[in-house]
């Protein structure tokens, strides 16, 4: 049959037809429609029986108890533990968004070593054993080359087992360089160490039962400190809970004060000291503290015979309009809060620990708990406390002759100097140290860091990374690949706190010795180990006495061993609150006097003198020039954003809001006063510029900021981690510059002038 | 019209939100994103472009310094009664039936196998509750494995909105059926994540209707107020506020007109 | 095989001219075609909407092309109900320019949802309620009625009136077109309403939202009011522009201007009904809101008051008056000017209704919210026209679409 055009057609459209009238389209629109529904690339999670285990986050040193719900051997949710003495219930945002890091893209998935430029991110993975072998072989030749105090140790924390190991290897090992990082805790350190002669002790502030809460710029609410403590406090305020905020820009915690005192940023001091006076002078101090438990209120002459002046005549300078001139805050206010503050039932005045900077103003620090004393409520609920670290009953460490000459040695970063006596760490003078010195005289040539991520954390940033490119060896035991983690040749990474075991110390500044304890609630997920164990490997790994110093078969035979009694209640219920560290007003204070000591003897001054021991309101001359359009840039913290070693996972970048960050760039607020004189405009594009570096941004005009300030938010511009955080804004610290206080060493800088211009 | 089948309790589930108590910190948006599965990818900047089941807005009172105030307004869906009892501004207009009034629970429901994509639900809103999937979700390295079975995953193309946490709702009547009281549901075993996340306690959830739910009173305060009230929506999220300037900031008001909770004040 | 494939008695250009003419359509379609592939492969994040702008260019494109294609039924309404014989004429350009609209606009929204491998859900779950709904359900049968209309037209072709079979289906097809086009114009009615609807509806957002009669807001009655007033104004506009492309008479002016009366009239009862409309939503329902009439218009460039005025004068009473005046209507080029501000006011009333509504802020905290399309909506939106060349020269070259051409084209 032959077949033409027209049949040919005539099949075609009959076809056609027929399958149109067949159910077969039907039947293909249906199942397309279904495959929509069930795209193979779309997850299915898959279903099972649900377990919740509870922990204890680490992620920030605020030790808050976690419940995490568990299907098979996946995490999917994490909640706050309810009967956590910490945080009872509450949890911030980067708790709830742990369980990105666990799974996350920014985690180290296995030892790595640098195959790149340092800084370049560019590693191979390396099995454990030469990676720990790599690490000794370093080390050992240093201490060889008797250069062993050469190694330093950076760590977040000094206390808990971890930081006792690391502490434990330098001593044994030779190095007295064991440096942690700069924070609140510093200033109130040494606050408590001259005041009340506690050396190297907790100093806590009991936000749970206190009535009336004087905050000297604490972002009690925006993430600082304890968030889990704080925000629990808070949630429990009733009517007669009073909280006011000190601060120079309307913060979360300030927008939810009583009170909001604007007072210039750097005269906390002179307000405080000014509400001491008013204290005083309408008789509204505790009579019995003063008289029994106080040294150095009124004037004295020491043994020497020499005339001093004590705390009631330093503050009577310290009228309120005296200080209101210093301030900006009005007189009639700071008598009101201060006749408020004295009256009420549980009074507490903190500041520091939760500040959006690590400044460590020794000044205001003194003159804060002053005001605790001057109500009496040291040690009582309510109140400030100051309580001993828990101690580990351990053999003693094993020191040869190298070890004993090495921990003899000055420290690298100037702590303990002669120069800075009193001060037990200073990071913050390191990198300037190393930069300064000739590269066959470094002061580190060995780096181990640990929980910390200082090329982000300290200010100038590019400076501290300068100065890690100088250091020869450096290891990083992060789980995530951040800024230093960079910048390492080694890195041994930790568990995920979900993977492991480890003691938590009471966060610092919570009013109750706590101690918590984390427990693995899911596998290891990649190939890391817990850090403990990584010390201890490269202790036995380096022999000798060092080896010998580290008797344990593992971390987890050492944390049954240093914990001793309490090991058994700390795995059982995750926590427990050593209330027999707390100890009663009558030997709370170890100074010479046996008394709080309101003139603190024993304070170290700049000139070795004998005056300005007195705490006073010193101005601060930050860095930078004043010059027209000068204004002084502060970092601000947010609850939304992880502003310490560890940045931001996914979820909590997803919370911040298009005024602060959009399209990565970020947005400084100033007042809309500042933005007038300096010709700008809302989301207007401008550079600001300071001594440490210059970075562009964009202008959010908030009026709830004091005119001349512009606020940055902390926690942003991380370079390191993943596509979800780096190149997302400006990292504040690397404008920021540290001013040192001249007889401690620390920053003192509130802040920095910085010139902001249109772009 | 018989709605609810005759053997099952009616609730009305809603929540009171105190804005005076709200910090901002932002704890409810990242566990809602944890408890239902809601993705996220590397620009989040553009708020319209990004899923948020709950949004953590800041107010102003716009103030001088340093008479300033800020709040912080949590606004998840507000699972609206609607103009007419069971017709919220959304679920009337969806031409496939994805979105539902569920009369027994007063929420309101997203069938995300059933949206075609049409948007017209998230026209229909006035809270910018509703949002899309402009983007097929993508959780890298090995971050699936954190998903929970008990919220579906979305697929591009379709509208997702908060569900005041239903699932959370079938567990508890799943377990009280199980232990022999069907229908016997207690106020605390059916919370939303949020809710539970909030650190500050400034929400609560319940049934709006039973008197012995913490919401039934709380919505009966002087200063609740509800957003967009005057649209006729009919909220089943309130809020309370003692400051006038933040029930200004939640409905609109013509020139002399006072927000009713101040208006005897006035008068 | 001799016979010509053009019509009767009529001159066409080379082919190769034709070619050429239409070489720009199809480049605007090629690229058209691959925005579409991006959006079906990628998903709707390749156009610039967002979830304030849940519905934006294209929705607005749909409701424009549908009202200028309105002119398709109410020609059809004027001629097979009303039995104008003049508007005859001109009702086979009509209904293709009717078909190229409506599938335009279907093919827009196939394009515009987020799952359109199941967008037959708003068929097979229907709800009833949803204006969406009713437009889907009017909008495909009609474009069927369009399609039905046009199959007779396409049997005219001199090659295909040779096929005895198809010859016979266009004759017998012609005797029952009134059936088909009163089915037409009671669904167009219909739906145009609908698409008013849509909006309308809205009582969540004041800015569109509309009182009515039962469950019709409004703007349902005066967006069928106003694509019956526009659309045989565009339908005149766009044959006026063949006429001025092919440089050949093909309408009579008395068709035109008989068009632009009735097209007038309607307009100025439209535009005073539309006033009422605005001052009442102005003055009753937006208030009761707490909405003022300000609280919609913004100093931004896009949706400032002008927008009003431009859109209730300029293009609405202006045209209505020129067009209601024989002397407006005598004057050709007046005439065409008129209805080319009529067509814009349209075009405005429906970008407003879609596009404003979204952008006014409606929580005190929120700002206005700006959107800008992107170049695979833009292109897309586009495509109409493209497509409406190819189609309209193709019919124009070898359909009898226009019975006066022979006449008056000697």
């Amino acid at each position: 049959m032959k077949i033409d055009r027209r049949c040919f057609l005539s099949l075609a459209g009959g076809l056609v037809v027929g399958h149109l009238l067949s159910p077969v389209p039907w039947k293909m629109t249906d199942d397309i429609a279904i495959w929509s529904q069930n795209w193979p690339w779309t997850p299915v999670p898959e279903d099972g029986p649900v377990r919740w285990k509870e922990t204890v986050c680490t992620l920030c040193p605020g030790g808050c108890g976690v419940r995490v719900r568990t299907i098979r051997d996946r995490v999917v949710k994490i909640e706050g533990k309810e009967d956590h003495p910490v945080n009872r219930g509450s949890l911030c945002p980067l708790g709830y968004s742990s369980i990105q890091y666990l799974y996350g893209p920014s985690r180290v998935t296995t030892p790595m070593k640098r195959t790149g430029e340092r800084g370049s991110g560019e590693f191979e993975p390396i099995g454990w054993d030469a990676a720990i072998t790599e690490v000794t072989r370093k080390l050992g030749e240093l201490r060889q080359n008797g250069k062993s105090h050469k190694t330093a140790v950076i760590a977040g924390d000094d206390r808990g087992t971890v930081p006792y190991l690391f502490k434990r290897f330098l001593e044994a090992y030779g190095s007295p360089n064991f440096i942690r990082t700069p924070s609140g805790r510093d200033a109130h350190e040494t606050a408590a160490y001259l005041a009340q002669g506690k050396s190297a002790q907790n100093v806590g502030f009991d936000l749970e039962n206190a009535k009336y809460i004087l905050s000297f710029g604490c972002g009690l609410l925006d993430g600082c400190g304890a968030p889990g403590y704080q925000f629990a406090a808070y949630s429990n305020f009733g009517e007669d809970h009073k909280l006011v905020q000190v601060e120079p820009r309307l913060s979360n915690t300030a927008a939810r004060a009583e009170k909001w005192l604007p007072a210039k940023p750097g005269t906390e001091a002179a307000l405080a000291l000014s509400m001491a006076s008013v204290i005083i002078d309408r008789g509204l101090h505790n009579r019995n503290f003063i008289s029994n438990h106080a040294f150095g209120f009124e004037d004295f002459t020491d043994d020497n015979g020499n005339m001093h002046k004590g705390f009631r005549s330093l503050v009577s300078e310290y009228t309120p309009s005296k200080a209101a001139e210093i301030t900006g805050i009005d007189a009639r206010r700071i008598e009101s809060v201060a006749v408020e503050f004295a009256r009420s039932d549980k009074p507490v005045a903190i500041c520091g620990y939760y500040e959006s900077r690590n400044t460590a103003d020794i000044d205001k620090t003194l003159a804060v708990h002053a005001l605790n004393a001057l109500v009496g409520n040291i040690n009582q609920a309510g109140g400030m406390f100051v309580f001993p670290e828990p101690d580990y009953d351990l053999p003693e460490v094993q020191k040869d002759n190298a070890a004993s000459a090495g921990t003899e040695k000055p420290r690298a970063d100037l702590a303990g100097s002669d120069q800075y006596p009193q001060s037990r760490y200073l990071l913050n003078l390191l990198p300037k140290r190393i930069l300064e010195a000739r590269n066959n005289d470094l002061p580190v040539e060995a780096l181990l860091v640990v929980d910390a991520n200082p090329v982000y954390t300290l200010e100038e940033s590019e400076k501290v990374q300068e100065a890690f490119e100088k250091i020869p060896f450096i290891v990083s035991f992060s789980s995530f690949m951040d800024e230093t983690a960079k910048m390492a040749d080694i890195i041994l990474p930790d568990h995920h706190f979900l993977e492991g075991s480890r003691d938590v110390p009471a966060p610092a500044g919570v009013g109750m010795p706590v101690e918590g304890f984390s427990v693995p609630v899911v596998d290891p997920q990649y190939d890391t180990r817990n850090v403990g164990d990584t010390i201890i490997d490269i202790a036995q790994e380096m022999g000798g006495s060092i080896g010998s110093s580290f008797p344990w078969d593992d971390y987890g035979d050492f944390l049954e061993k240093a914990l001793s009694d309490r090991y058994r209640d700390l795995t059982r219920n995750g926590y427990i609150v050593n209330r027999d560290r707390v100890s009663g007003i009558s030997d709370a204070f170890e100074t010479d006097s046996g008394s709080y000591e309101f003139y603190p003897t024993r304070r170290h001054t700049a000139d070795n003198g004998d005056t300005d021991k007195l705490p006073a309101y010193r101005e601060i001359e930050i860095p930078g020039s004043n010059t027209n359009n000068a204004v002084a840039l502060v970092a601000y913290q947010s609850p939304r954003i992880a502003s310490g070693a560890v940045a931001n996972p996914p979820f909590m970048t997803k919370t911040i809001d298009s005024k602060t960050l959009k399209e990565d760039k970020l947005f400084i607020q100033i007042n809309p006063e500042t933005a007038r004189n300096l010709n700008l405009k809302q989301g207007d594009e401008a550079v600001i510029e300071t001594p440490a570096g210059k970075a562009t941004v964009r202008i959010d005009l908030f009026e709830g900021i004091m005119p001349g300030l512009a606020a940055m938010p902390a926690g942003l511009g991380h370079t390191a981690y993943s596509r979800f955080i780096a190149g997302k804004g400006v990292n504040v610290n690397a404008l920021l510059r540290a001013l040192p206080d001249p007889a401690y060493g620390m920053n003192t800088a509130w802040g920095i002038r910085a010139q902001l211009t249109k772009a | 019209m018989q709605k609810i089948p005759s053997h099952t309790k009616a609730r009305h589930f809603g929540m009171v939100i105190d804005v005076d108590k709200c910090t901002g910190c932002a704890s409810c948006m990242v566990a809602c994103y944890s408890e239902n599965n809601v993705s996220f990818r590397d620009e989040e900047s553009a708020k319209m472009l990004s899923l948020n089941w709950i949004m953590v807005y800041k107010l102003t009172n716009g103030e001088s310094f340093p008479d300033t105030e800020v709040c912080y307004l949590p606004q998840p869906c507000m699972h609206c009664d609607g103009k007419e009892f069971g017709k919220p501004p959304c679920v009337s207009v969806c031409p496939a039936v994805a979105t539902d009034f569920d009369w027994p629970t007063g929420i309101v429901s997203q069938i995300y196998t059933r949206c075609f994509g049409c948007r017209y639900c998230m026209a229909a809103c006035p809270y910018h509750a509703r949002q899309f999937n402009w983007w097929d979700p993508v959780w890298p390295a090995d971050m699936e494995k954190y998903l929970s079975p008990n919220v579906s995953a979305r697929t591009r193309g379709v509208v997702e909105k908060c569900s005041f946490c239903y699932h959370r709702f079938q567990l508890a009547r799943q377990k009280a059926y199980h232990e022999g009281r069907p229908e016997e549901i207690g106020e605390d075993e059916y919370q939303t994540a949020c809710t539970q996340a909030c650190p500050s306690g400034a929400i609560t959830f319940g049934d709006l209707d039973n008197p012995e739910h913490e919401v039934y009173k709380l919505k009966q305060d002087r200063y609740a107020f509800r957003l967009l009230e005057r649209l006729n929506t009919n909220p089943s999220v309130y809020y309370i506020s003692k400051r006038k300037w933040v029930h200004r900031m939640a409905d609109n008001y013509l020139e002399g007109e006072v927000p009713a909770a101040f208006a005897e004040n006035e008068a | 095989m001799t016979t010509s494939a053009f019509p009767e008695g009529v001159k066409r250009c080379s082919g190769s001219q034709f070619i050429l003419w239409l070489l720009p359509a199809f480049l605007v379609l090629l690229i058209a075609a691959y925005a579409m592939f991006r959006v079906w492969g990628f998903g709707l994040n390749q156009t610039n909407m967002n979830d304030a702008y849940g519905f934006a260019l294209w929705i607005w494109a749909d409701l424009a092309v549908i009202a200028l294609g309105g002119g398709a039924f109410f020609s059809g309404f004027l001629a097979y109900i009303m039995g104008v014989k003049q508007v005859k004429n001109i009702i086979n350009f009509a209904v293709i320019l009717g078909l190229v609209c409506y599938s335009m606009a279907l093919l827009l929204l196939g394009l515009d949802v987020g799952q359109p491998l199941r967008g037959w859900f708003i068929f097979w779950h229907a709800n009833i309620h949803s204006m969406l709904t009713e437009v889907a359900f009017c909008l495909t049968i009609y474009l069927g009625v369009l399609i039905v209309e046009f199959i007779p037209v396409i049997l005219e072709n001199p090659k295909i009136q040779r096929i005895r079979f198809f010859h016979h289906l266009s004759h017998n097809m012609h005797e029952i077109m009134a059936v088909f086009a009163a089915t037409g114009v009671f669904l167009s009615f219909f739906h145009q309403g609908s698409l008013g609807g849509v909006p309308g509806v809205l009582y969540g957002r004041p800015f569109a939202f509309r009182e009515g009669l039962f469950i019709w807001p409004w703007t349902f009655f005066l967006f069928t009011w106003s694509a019956a007033a526009v659309g045989p104004l565009f339908t005149a506009s766009m044959c006026r522009l063949t006429e001025i492309i092919t440089g050949k008479r093909l309408v009579k002016d008395e068709v035109y201007q008989l068009l632009a009366k009735i097209s007038g009239w309607m307009l100025l009862t439209y535009i005073i009904a539309k006033s009422l409309d605005t001052i009442y939503w102005a003055t009753v329902t937006a208030p009761s809101a707490g909405f003022s009439l300000m609280s919609f218009y913004t100093n931004n460039p896009l949706y400032g008051i002008w927008i009003l005025i431009a859109e209730i004068v300029i293009c609405g009473f202006l045209p209505a008056l020129i067009l209601i005046t024989q002397k407006g209507r005598e004057n050709r080029r007046l005439l065409f000017a008129a209805a080319a501000l009529a067509i814009i006011g349209l075009c405005i009333n429906r970008w407003v209704m879609v596009l404003q509504t979204l952008a006014a802020p409606l929580k005190p905290f929120d700002e206005w919210f700006m959107y800008s399309p992107a170049w695979t909506e833009v292109v897309t939106t586009i495509m109409p026209v493209a497509v409406g060349i190819i189609v309209i020269s193709l019919a124009y070259r070898y359909l009898p679409l226009f019975p006066q051409e022979r006449e008056l084209n000697p």
